[in-house]
């Protein structure tokens, strides 16, 4: 196995579409820092000036805290939308160039190659979490500072800059587990529909989808509880004032179940076809 | 080496394949004739394990790791990287040896250049094929599969490839070889498959099968077209070239008939087409 899985690195890191992922998501973070410098003194201004006659905020309202946070909405759709192609041609590219047929005429079972791919995408994924989250600190604490974090989730939440920072880090920590799951999908969607063009369509798709029925009420009750796009979203979780740690937990745990089990029938359905 | 029974495959209930058997021996190289569409990608995709067949069996007499190398269609390879890096990540993946030496091997065996190293992309058709082959042949499979190799290839590249599976073959390695091309199938194979619609419909010694198969010969000699002894099996002239069409024991007396008329015959050729070779033998 860790053959196979020091062969996929290699051949990631070495196709330039990975670099131009990697590239998209640091340039779409500049931009939100570039554009919060230049514009978000005024906007923040116009938003906060009744409060601001009542309340006294420690440090500047426009800081690190609320820069970093408007780069966490880019888990919404932006990031997991790059994540979804780069992971699904990790299979789709390989189907589409006949390398899966020539691995597959080498002595290399089926199982573990495919499982080679969905570590190889875990690896991608928290790759790239783990330098947004590093860039996205670095310059957002360097540009605009430390201070109180100002947060709109139906009533405007106010954390000291302390706990904003824990929330942060939680919540970075919650949607790497979101995007685990949209990335483990897209290679199940790539392993069942094979072809790229047709499997970012769906990566798309299911993306959108999972965002609308996050909010969609069918009134089955409890059961609606376990609908997997209900917990593609608890990094938001760590917004609200009072803190349902528990709750969240159990959401990301559910979160992993549905991630394991995306998988394994990705594992099964390669398993099961032939290839050619 | 490897034995295949009755084999048979179908998609959207169309039969693919239906029936087919094949044997393959160490050291010899057989040949699978066929038109473009008649199941020799198919059979050669069962044999290697990439399709499961609907009915048959493929018995495997090895002990290798990877019994069979194989380049189905054309060679799957990394565009973006180059000869010596595919073959080390090939290589890597099943645990083969990845030093310089043996991975320079290889490329020398199918003679590849060791001084390209830009990526694959940038190679000739020909250059493909010799890769796919060292591809094929890491971790020193017993059998080797090339399905259509010649396809792409200039009559050089044709020439060299059927070099490289003639020193292949006397390397005691099994080698099965799938064209629509009579003549390059010819050259290299001591054993032909011919197979039609999904169903193999002749088989036998390569020298055995053309032989019975053959009865059209081109004559050429200055003005052959007015030459009596060639009337009766004549079917198309031009001024000194002339298609018989007769068994090939009546040649020699043809030809020397010819000689002793005054004719300067300067060749005798037999043809043979793949339609000819899909009706079954005569005898």
């Amino acid at each position: 196995m860790l053959p196979l899985l020091k062969a996929e690195l290699f051949k990631l890191f070495n196709e330039s579409k990975t670099w131009y992922a990697i590239g998209a998501v640091l340039l779409i973070e500049l931009i939100i820092l570039f554009a919060a410098y230049y514009q978000g003194t005024t906007i923040l201004d116009l938003l906060l000036d009744n409060l601001k006659q009542s309340f006294y905020f420690e440090g500047n309202l426009l800081n690190g805290n609320l820069l970093i946070y408007i780069i966490l909405n880019s888990l919404w759709f932006n990031l997991p939308l790059i994540l979804m192609i780069v992971s699904s041609a990790l299979i789709t590219e390989e189907y589409k160039n006949g390398t899966l047929k020539t691995i597959m005429l080498q002595a290399v079972s089926k199982w573990q190659l495919i499982t080679a791919k969905y570590l190889t995408s875990l690896i991608f994924t928290l790759t790239v979490l783990l330098l947004l989250m590093s860039t996205t600190f670095a310059l957002a604490y360097s540009i605009f500072g430390n201070g109180d974090l100002v947060v709109y989730l139906g009533t405007l939440n106010f954390f000291p800059s302390e706990e904003a920072f824990k929330r942060i880090c939680f919540a970075f920590g919650s949607g790497t587990l979101s995007m685990i799951f949209f990335t483990t999908v897209s290679v199940t969607l790539g392993i069942l529909l094979k072809d790229p063009a047709k499997t970012w369509i769906a990566s798309a798709f299911f993306l959108i989808l999972s965002s609308l029925l996050l909010k969609a009420d069918f009134g089955l009750g409890q059961m609606e509880r376990y609908f997997f796009p209900k917990f593609t979203n608890s990094w938001q979780r760590f917004f609200e004032y009072q803190l349902n740690f528990p709750s969240i937990l159990f959401d990301n745990l559910l979160l992993i179940v549905y991630t394991g089990v995306a998988a394994v029938i990705g594992v099964y359905l390669f398993k099961k076809q032939d290839i050619g | 080496m490897l034995e295949a029974k009755q084999l048979s495959k179908s998609y959207n209930n169309v039969a693919a394949l239906s029936n087919a058997s094949i044997h393959l021996k160490p050291g010899l190289v057989s040949g699978l004739l066929g038109r473009n569409g008649a199941g020799k990608t198919t059979l050669f995709k069962i044999l290697c394990g990439l399709v499961t067949p609907d009915s048959g069996t493929v018995n495997i007499m090895s002990k290798c790791a990877k019994p069979i190398g194989a380049v189905i269609e054309e060679p799957g390879l990394y565009k973006y990287l180059n000869a010596y890096e595919n073959l080390k990540i090939f290589a890597q993946i099943q645990r083969a040896p990845t030093d310089n030496q043996s991975l320079e091997k290889y490329l020398k065996e199918v003679g590849l250049p060791l001084d390209r190293k830009d990526p694959v992309r940038n190679f000739s058709m020909g250059m493909k094929q010799r890769l796919g082959i060292a591809i094929a042949l890491l971790n020193q499979p017993e059998i080797l599969i090339l399905d259509e190799p010649f396809s792409g290839l200039d009559p050089t590249g044709v020439a060299s490839l059927i070099k490289l599976i003639k020193k292949l073959a006397g390397q005691n390695i099994a080698i099965l070889i799938s064209s629509h091309l009579m003549a390059e199938l010819y050259k290299c194979c001591d054993f032909l498959y011919v197979i039609d619609d999904g169903e193999i419909v002749n088989q036998g010694s390569t020298q055995e099968l053309i032989d019975e198969h053959i009865n059209f010969y081109s004559i050429s000699a200055v003005n052959i077209n007015k030459a009596e002894t060639i009337q009766p099996y004549v079917i198309d002239t031009e001024k000194d070239k002339a298609t018989l069409q007769c068994s090939g024991q009546l040649i020699p007396d043809i030809l020397q008939n010819l000689l002793q008329s005054g004719y300067q015959v300067t060749s005798c050729v037999p043809e043979i087409t793949l339609e000819q070779l899909l009706t079954p033998s005569p005898k």
